[in-house]
């Protein structure tokens, strides 16, 4: 039977802190501070904070974007501002001159990227925005929203493999039906081109 | 001579200030005022040991008693001014002024008070020993009657018909 | 060992025994033992001599230049405070930082490591941070007290440093009656605190303030009475002395302070936890708990004013615990016989550090005690078993004060301490709670 002398478990809880003034030292379990500006904590594959656009080679050809504005129109607070590029006679050249983000208005919520048809515009994980120039300093253009493809698979490595490969395996398909469409039509050709000689032949 | 002409009117405004003081919490603060000065007035007749004690004792518990039971009586924080009335000053008066004649008349007058010398001081020693030996019935009579006093202090707190419960104990 | 001035007149007892019946040295001298008794000195230039540097140079120098005699001491005195407020306002501003790494420790966390190598500067930071913030007083506020009351609080905790025994011969003030000197001063504390509350004019400042005072008050009592057995057994009220008689090892190397006595070990105790509730430190810092009051007394203060009430409370932490470690732990005593040529403040401040250290460990363990809780401690078992020191003392010293003694004592201190223990567990234990509305 163990006998509990009042009065113990006072020494038992400075017993603990003590064990923690000391142990902090030099167990790394214990010493949980990430030292930030020299470390950072690493942060979660669902981490969201803005949107960025993403290219696939070349920041202005391969830009996924082709200003469609449907995340202009289903971002609730309204921060997104898309002008469609047209060229001289006004033909949608299906990429955008402008595309800016407020990101002081931004709320974060992931519904660009959710809506977004042609996978361009992911949620970034990136929280050291801060500036000094209140009126301009917030507003993100083109050449600060634009990353490549790598970062993005950098940035969440499951998302970004899940698009590749189905982006891959839509341009695999689009690749089959545009061969089989072309051995189609060369098929037809020469069917086209037998029958003619055929007709000829017969005349 | 000269820390009783510095002190003693300095006590006298105190005093004055503690009755005449409009706020209670002033008067309360002017009469600690008034004992720390006495404190003071004590150690420089060189009677230190009655000095430090009249400053623990007077300034360090009695004037906070003082002010404790004004903390505890007033309701929120209500400006209270005491009303004078120049009927009371004459009152006053009346029992003040033969009160200070007589004690004056009998300091310079009178046959059997003798001046203490200045420079004759009881050690603390002495005052020990003289305390509880020669004196010590009146020491354990007013021992006895401090307790008393605690303990009907702490009947008449209890309510009556009720033993304190141990809020913890639920 | 130094021949002290106290040696040569204690050279009629033959031993320590008879101690508290030998008549302490020179009863027919003035309020304050004058400079020129102390003439057993170290040399200048020794490590002991440090502390009193400041002021022989300066009375050498002013001497030197035919200023009057009156006039040197004054100075001399004037140039021991402030040696006394230098060392002190320093080391309050280390432990602000000491505090704030060791709770970070204990926490798992890093403190303060920004500013400076290790945090050092950090202080400062704080200084400059409290100096520039604006200074608001509150409408309703007694301005004339308002801003009296943090002046109070730092006042009576320098005035206490003044008191205590930092080395051998180096008290800044050496009064005869030193220890009532301690307990007065700190008297004044609870009034400024008052003040402080009632001077705010809004309601948790007066809160603060009453609960403050009520514990201040409380823990008072057996504080004094813990320290009254020390009177007793070293028959004299003067801080050095008693640090003197705490001289000599029993037993070849147990140092013979008084918390190595029977009754001293409880006695030491007592004053230990009463000192926390005095200085209003966790776990009794209800009056200032953040949580529970916002700061309770300093609600309404801002900038240097609240950085004075934070000065207040260190300092006075800082001298009770030089009390405690005078009454209790032999002040500049070595612990170890044939440690002589350390110099004897270098064991004051260590033991110091020990305590405050202690202090910090508590600070970082335990929770907070509710008011009543904590007056219940204080009136039903601190005051009873204070109380219960002063025969235990008296005993110790008529039986020989040798292990007849300890024989004696320490059952007759021990079993009530064991019964009340056992009675407060059972009363505060705590049951399984039922819910109303939960558990349906």
């Amino acid at each position: 039977m163990k006998i509990k002398l009042p009065g113990l478990g006072l020494l038992e809880g400075l017993a603990v802190t003590g064990k923690n003034m000391v142990q902090s030292f030099y167990k790394k379990e214990r010493m949980t501070t990430v030292q930030y500006p020299e470390e950072r904590a690493p942060i979660s594959p669902n981490f969201r904070n803005f949107p960025f656009l993403v290219y696939d080679k070349d920041p202005q050809a391969g830009l996924r974007c082709t200003a469609c504005s449907i995340c202009e129109k289903e971002c609730p607070p309204q921060c997104i501002y898309i002008v469609l590029e047209r060229d001289e006679n006004g033909k949608s050249l299906k990429r955008p001159k402008v595309f800016d983000i407020d990101i002081s208005v931004c709320m974060n919520c992931g519904i660009c990227a959710e809506v977004c048809p042609f996978d361009s515009i992911y949620m970034d994980g990136e929280y050291e925005m801060s500036t000094d120039d209140r009126f301009g300093g917030l507003l993100l253009g083109l050449d600060r929203l634009s990353k490549s493809a790598e970062y993005h698979m950098k940035l969440r490595p499951e998302q970004a493999s899940e698009v590749m490969a189905r982006r891959k395996a839509d341009e695999e398909k689009k690749a089959a039906a545009a061969a089989a469409k072309a051995a189609k039509a060369k098929a037809d050709a020469e069917a086209k081109k037998a029958a003619e000689q055929e007709k000829g032949g017969e005349a | 001579m000269i820390p009783l002409l510095i002190l003693a009117p300095l006590i006298l405004l105190a005093a004055i200030g503690a009755v005449w003081m409009a706020r209670p919490v002033h008067a309360a603060l002017m009469l600690a005022l008034t004992l720390a000065l006495v404190a003071v007035l004590y150690l420089a007749l060189g009677a230190e040991f009655i000095g430090l004690v009249q400053f623990a004792v007077y300034v360090g518990a009695v004037a906070v008693l003082i002010v404790f039971s004004l903390l505890i009586t007033r309701r929120g924080d209500e400006a209270e001014e005491i009303e004078r009335r120049p009927k009371s000053l004459i009152t006053g008066l009346l029992c003040t002024v033969p009160v200070l004649a007589v004690l004056a008349y009998s300091a310079i007058f009178g046959s059997n008070i003798k001046l203490i010398p200045w420079e004759a001081k009881l050690t603390i020693a002495e005052l020990g020993e003289t305390l509880f030996s020669s004196h010590a019935p009146a020491v354990l009579a007013l021992a006895v009657l401090l307790t008393a006093v605690m303990i009907g202090a702490a009947l008449f707190a209890r309510e009556p018909g009720k033993t304190p419960e141990d809020p913890a104990e639920k | 060992m130094k021949k002290t001035f106290l040696d040569r007149h204690r050279a009629g007892c033959p031993d320590h025994v008879a101690r508290a019946s030998c008549p302490p040295p020179n009863q027919n001298q003035a309020f304050i033992l004058p400079l020129a008794a102390a003439t057993a000195e170290p040399s200048l230039f020794s490590p002991e001599f440090l502390p009193r540097l400041p002021q022989r140079l300066v009375e050498m120098i002013l001497t030197n230049f035919g200023v009057p005699d009156w006039l040197v001491t004054i100075a001399g005195f004037l140039v021991a405070a402030g040696t006394v407020v230098a060392v002190f306002l320093s080391a309050f501003a280390l432990l602000s930082l000491i505090e704030r790494k060791t709770l970070a420790r204990a926490q798992n966390r890093i403190g303060p490591n920004r500013a400076g190598w290790f945090g050092i500067l950090q202080p400062v930071a704080d200084g400059i941070k409290m100096l520039t913030k604006e200074d608001i007083v509150p409408a309703k506020a007694e301005k004339f007290l308002h801003l009296l009351a943090p002046i109070l609080i730092v006042v009576p905790a320098i005035l206490a440093l003044g008191v205590i025994p930092y080395g051998r011969e180096w008290t800044p003030v050496p009064l005869e009656l030193g220890l009532v000197f301690f307990f007065a001063v700190g008297s004044l504390t609870e009034l400024s605190v008052f003040m402080a509350g009632w001077a705010s004019g809004s309601k948790f400042p007066m809160l603060g303030a009453m609960r403050a005072i009520s514990q201040m008050v409380s823990y008072e009592l057996p504080l004094i009475i813990s320290a009254l057995g020390v009177i007793m057994v070293s028959g004299t009220l003067s801080l050095p002395h008693i640090v003197d008689l705490q001289g000599g090892f029993q037993l070849g190397f147990i140092p013979s302070w008084n918390i190595f006595t029977p009754w001293g070990l409880f006695a030491g105790l007592l004053f230990y936890i009463c000192s926390i509730a005095e200085a209003n430190r966790c776990p009794f810092d209800l009056p200032e708990g953040e949580s529970e009051i916002v700061a309770g007394h300093m609600t309404e203060y801002s900038g240097f004013k609240y950085a004075l009430f934070f000065m207040g409370e260190y300092l006075g932490l800082l001298a009770i615990a030089g009390l405690f470690v005078t009454l209790f732990l032999g002040g500049w005593q070595a612990p170890l016989p044939g440690l002589g040529f350390v110099p004897t403040w270098f064991w004051f401040f260590g033991k110091l550090a020990l305590v405050i250290f202690s202090y910090l460990w508590i600070r970082a363990t335990y929770p907070r005690v509710r008011i009543d809780q904590l007056m219940r401690f204080a009136w039903l078992c601190m005051i009873p078993m204070a109380l219960l020191t002063l025969p235990a003392a008296g005993i110790w010293h008529f039986t020989g004060r040798g292990l007849l003694s300890w024989v004696v004592v320490l059952p007759l201190m021990l079993v009530p301490w064991v019964i009340v223990a056992v009675i407060f567990n059972r009363r505060l234990a705590t049951t399984t709670r039922t819910y109303r509305f939960a558990d349906t």
